[in-house]
């Protein structure tokens, strides 16, 4: 337990030692959006689409794609944050010794999950309050306890994928590349921006990825549009119950062979 | 001294071709990303649409395919990762490869280091541009007017100077700031909202409209889609090189001060090996 406190506090200095870094996560989802806004207004000349809102739900585009991009900032914390934590580790000069200290891995890297938790839940918090101060998004507060539900269900289930992510960085070296790159096919077959029932091969590939049902329930609350609660909350729960314990055990698995293969300090 | 220049320039080109090719995996990802890049802003013009055509664009612009008009768009902005991540993250991996003390007292000035990686990015997201104009025009069936084509490689020669100017800045800033990234992120990301990427400029808001005017992208992008796709102009073609010339003479020059005042700030106050 104090390996993993430990290390969510290492984590919270070497980032409070580079402060631009907090306000870029903070702004630069909400930043993302405008594109779409702007883009949205020059394809339809409004700011809601009926074609939009018979895939949707909703004709109004600009809270949806403002809530898809709120959300996928655990997408960036899980994929981006956790997959370069052990190469910034390497480049720190760092990862021999931590990996060498007298305690399993597991838990060091358990602490970067719980970390890039707490960070991105208090991005998401901010933003949502922006939305709320800004654009006036309705929140009510009965709401609030189903949101946090779906957030964990959402967060377990990313960092199962993140430390996966840390065990390909750990494997391949200069990973930052192909992590870029699985945010991208994150993007392109979630409903982060846009439905995907917009085309059949987008909605047969969101079927397997945990943001798809989360960002489906936290639309539905926020946005007033039906969708089925049960059915959404046990499939996010399959799916942590299966991604967690592989990702712990793949990277279990490349963390012993990069030891035995002695690649460890390698660049 | 050029030839002694050029030559140092060209050392950095290759060192970076040999760098890149020692991840295989990351060197064949940097291939296929641009299209998983691109997609979404496809589907999302589908799902706006229900379809590939836009009545409202075509009053706007000229152009009613939404498909050809978002790609030519994001196919030029490729150029900005030239000069916001690879140019400028190039001061920051030679410090993380512990490298950047002895490539900055070799006998040549910073700027030829900077640019060799200019040089370098630009073979690079050139050949990547070109695979991916060739699959996206076939794919889609997009039809270029090519009677243009050397007006429009003068417009894009002329942007990619320009976008060398920030380049220039960002590889002098991460000398001072450290975090390259977030210089880089936070430049590109802002460039790429006021730019006319994937919408005409007359939807932007006054302020942005005229914050646009500054940069190369602008007048890039609406030039090479005025040649390309034949989308109406707001301002002539002669205008767009005049003031693309003179963005480029401004952010060079502009570009060059910035990294010669924090090259001379990193090592009066030592912090050129601090990370």
């Amino acid at each position: 337990m104090w390996v993993i406190v430990e290390e969510v506090r290492k984590s919270f200095k070497i980032l409070l030692a580079y402060p631009a870094e907090v306000v870029f996560w903070v702004f630069s989802p909400l930043l993302m959006v405008i594109p779409l806004v702007f883009q949205g207004k020059a394809l339809v000349g409004a700011f809601s689409s009926t074609s939009f809102g018979n895939l949707a739900g909703t004709d109004e585009f600009i809270p949806y794609v403002l809530i898809g991009a709120i959300i996928s900032t655990y997408m960036f914390s899980a994929v981006w944050s956790m997959g370069n934590s052990f190469r910034d580790e390497t480049y720190y000069g760092t990862l021999e010794h931590i990996l060498s200290a007298p305690v399993r891995p597991v838990f060091i890297l358990v602490g970067k999950g719980v970390y890039n938790s707490i960070l991105s839940t208090s991005f998401v918090i901010v933003q949502l309050l922006i939305c709320v101060l800004i654009f006036g998004l309705e929140i009510t507060v009965i709401k609030i306890l189903p949101i946090f539900l779906f957030l964990i269900l959402l967060i377990i289930g990313l960092y199962g994928i993140g430390f996966m992510a840390a065990a390909l960085t750990l494997m391949i070296k200069e990973a930052h590349g192909l992590l870029h790159m699985f945010e991208y096919i994150l993007f392109l077959f979630s409903p982060i921006r846009y439905p995907v029932e917009v085309n059949p091969i987008t909605k047969t590939i969101s079927a397997f990825i945990p943001l798809t049902y989360a960002l489906i329930a936290l639309r539905g609350l926020l946005l007033n549009i039906k969708f089925n609660f049960w059915k959404n909350s046990i499939v996010l729960l399959v799916i942590d119950c299966v991604v967690v314990p592989l990702g712990l055990i793949v990277f279990h698995y490349i963390e012993k062979r990069t030891k035995s293969k002695g690649t460890l300090s390698e660049y | 001294m050029v030839f002694h220049y050029l030559r140092a320039i060209n050392a950095e080109n290759i060192k970076e071709w040999k760098i890149e090719l020692t991840y295989k995996p990351d060197f064949i990802r940097q291939f296929f990303e641009p299209f998983v890049y691109l997609f979404p802003y496809f589907l999302y013009g589908y799902a706006l649409l229900g379809g590939r055509y836009s009545e409202h664009l075509r009053s706007i612009t000229g152009i009613s395919d939404m498909v050809a008009y978002t790609f030519i768009g994001y196919l030029f902005i490729g150029f900005l990762n030239t000069a916001c991540w690879a140019m400028g993250f190039s001061l920051r991996k030679e410090q993380w490869f512990g490298t950047l003390e002895t490539i900055f007292v070799a006998p040549v000035p910073r700027w030829v280091y900077v640019a060799g990686m200019a040089l370098h990015s630009t073979c690079h997201q050139g050949l990547i541009m070109l695979i991916q104009a060739v699959v996206i025009t076939t794919f889609f069936a997009i039809v270029l007017q090519m009677s243009g084509i050397f007006v429009t490689l003068a417009v894009v020669l002329l942007m990619l100077l320009g976008l060398y100017g920030l380049g220039i800045i960002v590889a002098g800033l991460t000398i001072a700031l450290k975090q390259w990234w977030v210089v880089s992120e936070a430049l590109s990301t802002l460039i790429v909202v006021v730019t006319p990427i994937a919408y005409p400029l007359a939807v932007l808001p006054i302020v942005l409209r005229k914050a646009s005017m500054f940069l190369p992208t602008t007048y890039g992008i609406i030039g090479v889609r005025h040649l390309l796709l034949g989308e109406e102009l707001v301002v002539s073609l002669p205008t767009i090189f005049l003031r693309l010339s003179l963005i480029l003479i401004v952010w060079l020059t502009f570009g060059m001060i910035v990294f010669l005042i924090m090259d001379r700030y990193g090592r009066r106050k030592g912090s050129l090996s601090i990370y």
